[in-house]
């Protein structure tokens, strides 16, 4: 059979998946992922593997609400941020600092530890926001850097390299099993809200304004727009959830806030939590607010669960690696490709293989899809 | 006391200086902000360190001057060679795309970072020592200083006027400044934007490598993995100090912050905790006062 009859039935077969078998509206798509992971917790055996197993996907909500918050700033409003670890420092940091001289109850130190997140970002956006391009991208991976300095300078408030450890858990009164189920539901249930009102956001009128400062600033301006208000609301709002998933991560995953949040030279990624969100964001698409969270699933789900296969199965064969190495030579191997997918697909990974099944699709026309719509009533 | 802070605060302040150069010399002839410097400072380091030792031992004692100054030059010409490769593998495709070029050069960070951790081991990943060029110290004016920091900010001073002649006498220099200047009118020229902007990471690359090995032979004694933050902080701020893309800029931004850091470090009771965040406060207050920098043009290569 020559190459040119495969490729047609190919397409005819594809074409006929996307439009009588996979016709599902994306809103739909969504809500059955939702409810597959809300049941998620009961299709797995109780016990160790369910807490490894939750344990991971808790953290990995908190990183995605992250990312989206990322997403709103970075692929909406055109404002380069490297150091969003700051926002989710200062949210663990806020709600530590209350609990810990105050004593509040934790249903108030979360939402005045986003509060401090918006705070934040008020104060580095007023002198910020007044720079252009790489000026901009350049202060904020220098900030999560000089704030480590001064949590070490007034050590004694921040407790130095240890931070406030010790904080309570959100559910306090459950057992070790239960407490993960209870978390990962919490977690679940704040990445889709977070997402579904960032979503709204972005494709509101407000957001709108957020797009055309991407695409033309000047233009946005001789509209009389005031630009410098529309960033730094979308500096704030960014802040704030970014803040609302650190404060939840010091309270559910690590119970303390450290000078890690910021920046961290001895785990495995530095500056992890300013890192994951842009490459999650690479990986799923920038500017689709949607694509980080798959693309924070799927780095959880290589890291975690992919590469120690792999080194399982290099050892199989014979090759060794250390396992203290492991993780790095992970990391670099996973990230080099990252590089190299971006050069080749600047505007993110996911967007180009939707692209290329669109085009996979065959090209009909209008009055086709009129009649088909008609036969169906 | 303020003898000493101008003394220290301008040697150190030459220093940065030159770690911020490199930098600054690439967003002005490319208009790549490559983030990647920070790597390649630390990957020089560590390269001097590498040769030093066993060019030490092969060198007799009577030439033993000519150890460092071997690592040094092998050293800047193999990180030289690796950032221009960087350049034209990763970089050079997304020419123009602001966010993408940002995030490549910063994860770029994370790889040599993570391969110095892979092929150096734990212990020298986070701690390698770097001997100092001299030892003892100079008298200047009043005050003695270690007379490495005052040959590293010799070296320094040399490293900036040979680049402004390079810039403004040689063929290749000028049509480096011409592509800065008018981008289309340089490539009908016959400029091939290719081999200058190739050759401008090359040459960042090996500046980058030649502040690394002055830094950390003089003022931390000593290379860690991570410390390309540190290295990326310290030229945002001299940077944002006196404009990017301005090799003017950069001495006089090098100079303030040093005199700065140096002041902060000594007045503050416990300053040296807070070095890490004195650039930060630093270009809070030059934002809050000069928005575009000291020297804020966008392209400047005088």
């Amino acid at each position: 059979m020559p190459l040119n009859t495969i490729t047609k039935n190919f397409r005819k077969a594809y074409t006929e998946f996307t439009t009588r078998i996979y016709d599902v509206p994306p809103r739909m798509l969504a809500f059955l992922i939702l409810v597959m992971f809300t049941l998620l917790p009961y299709l797995i055996p109780y016990g160790r593997p369910l807490r490894e197993i939750l344990s991971v996907l808790i953290s990995a909500n908190l990183m995605a609400i992250l990312a989206v918050s990322w997403d709103l700033l970075v692929g909406r409003t055109g404002l380069i941020s490297l150091g969003h670890a700051l926002f989710y420092g200062v949210g663990a940091y806020g709600t530590a600092i209350l609990y810990k001289y105050f004593g509040w109850p934790i249903w108030i130190t979360i939402p005045l530890g986003m509060l401090a997140g918006v705070g934040i970002a008020l104060i580095i956006g007023f002198p910020c926001l007044r720079l252009k391009g790489p000026y901009l991208a350049l202060l904020t991976m220098a900030l999560p850097l000089s704030v480590t300095g001064f949590l070490y300078y007034f050590g004694d408030v921040f407790g130095r390299e240890r931070g406030i450890a010790d904080l309570p858990r959100v559910f306090p009164g459950l057992r070790l099993y239960d407490r993960y189920i209870a978390d990962y539901y919490l977690s679940l249930a704040l990445l889709t809200i977070c997402s579904i009102i960032i979503y709204k956001l972005a494709t509101s009128k407000t957001g709108m304004v957020f797009v055309s400062i991407l695409d033309d600033e000047l233009a946005t301006k001789a509209c009389g727009i005031n630009v410098t208000k529309y960033k730094l609301m979308s500096l704030a709002i960014s802040g704030l959830f970014g803040s609302l998933a650190g404060a939840f991560y010091a309270h559910m995953v690590s119970g303390s806030a450290n000078p890690r949040f910021f920046v961290d030279p001895t785990a495995i990624l530095p500056m992890e939590n300013s890192l994951v969100p842009i490459i999650a964001a690479i990986l799923g698409g920038i500017g689709t607010i949607y694509g980080p969270i798959v693309g924070v699933y799927l780095y959880r789900l290589l890291q975690d669960f992919a590469f120690p296969r792999i080194f399982e199965c290099l050892k199989a064969i014979g090759v060794t690696v250390d396992v203290y190495l492991q993780p790095h030579i992970a990391l670099v191997a996973f990230i080099s490709i990252i590089v190299l997918l971006i050069v080749r697909w600047p505007r993110g990974i996911a967007r180009a293989i939707v692209e290329w099944f669109e085009d996979l699709e065959e090209p009909r026309e209008v009055e086709e899809i009129l009649k088909e719509k008609a036969e169906k009533g | 006391m303020l003898e000493a802070i101008l003394i220290f605060g301008i040697i150190n302040g030459l220093i940065y200086s030159l770690v911020a150069l490199g930098f600054t010399t690439a967003y002005g002839i490319s208009g790549i902000v490559n983030l990647a410097h920070g790597a390649f400072f630390v990957v020089g380091a560590y390269l001097y360190g590498l040769f030093l030792q066993p060019l030490s031992n092969i060198i007799p004692q009577e030439f033993s001057f000519l150890a460092p100054v071997t690592a040094a030059i092998l050293s800047i010409i193999i990180t030289g060679v690796i950032g221009s490769i960087f350049y034209r593998i990763t970089l050079h495709h997304i020419l123009g795309d602001e966010v993408s070029i940002l995030i490549t050069s910063i994860i770029g960070c994370v790889i040599f970072q993570k391969l110095i951790y892979i092929t150096m081991g734990y212990a020298a990943a986070f701690q390698f020592r770097i001997e100092p060029l001299l030892s003892g110290q100079v008298r200047v004016l009043n005050t003695y200083v270690p007379s490495g920091h005052v040959l590293a900010a010799i070296i320094s001073l040399i490293a900036f006027s040979v680049l402004a002649i390079f810039i403004s006498k040689t063929k290749t220099g000028r049509a480096m400044k011409a592509l800065s200047q008018d981008l289309e009118s340089a490539m009908l020229m016959g400029v091939s934007t290719e081999k200058m902007y190739t050759f401008t990471s090359l040459l960042s690359a090996g500046l980058a490598s030649l502040a690394g090995i002055l830094y950390t032979s003089a003022l931390t004694q000593g290379v860690a993995s991570q410390m390309w933050m540190q290295a990326l902080a310290i030229s945002f701020t001299v940077v944002v100090l006196g404009g990017l893309g301005s090799i003017k800029g950069s001495i006089f931004g090098g100079l303030i912050f040093g005199i700065a850091e140096y002041a902060a470090t000594k007045l503050l009771p416990g300053g040296g905790v807070l070095q890490q965040s004195i650039p930060f406060i630093v270009i809070i207050i030059a934002l809050l006062i000069r928005p575009k920098g000291l020297f804020g043009k966008k392209i400047e290569m005088e």
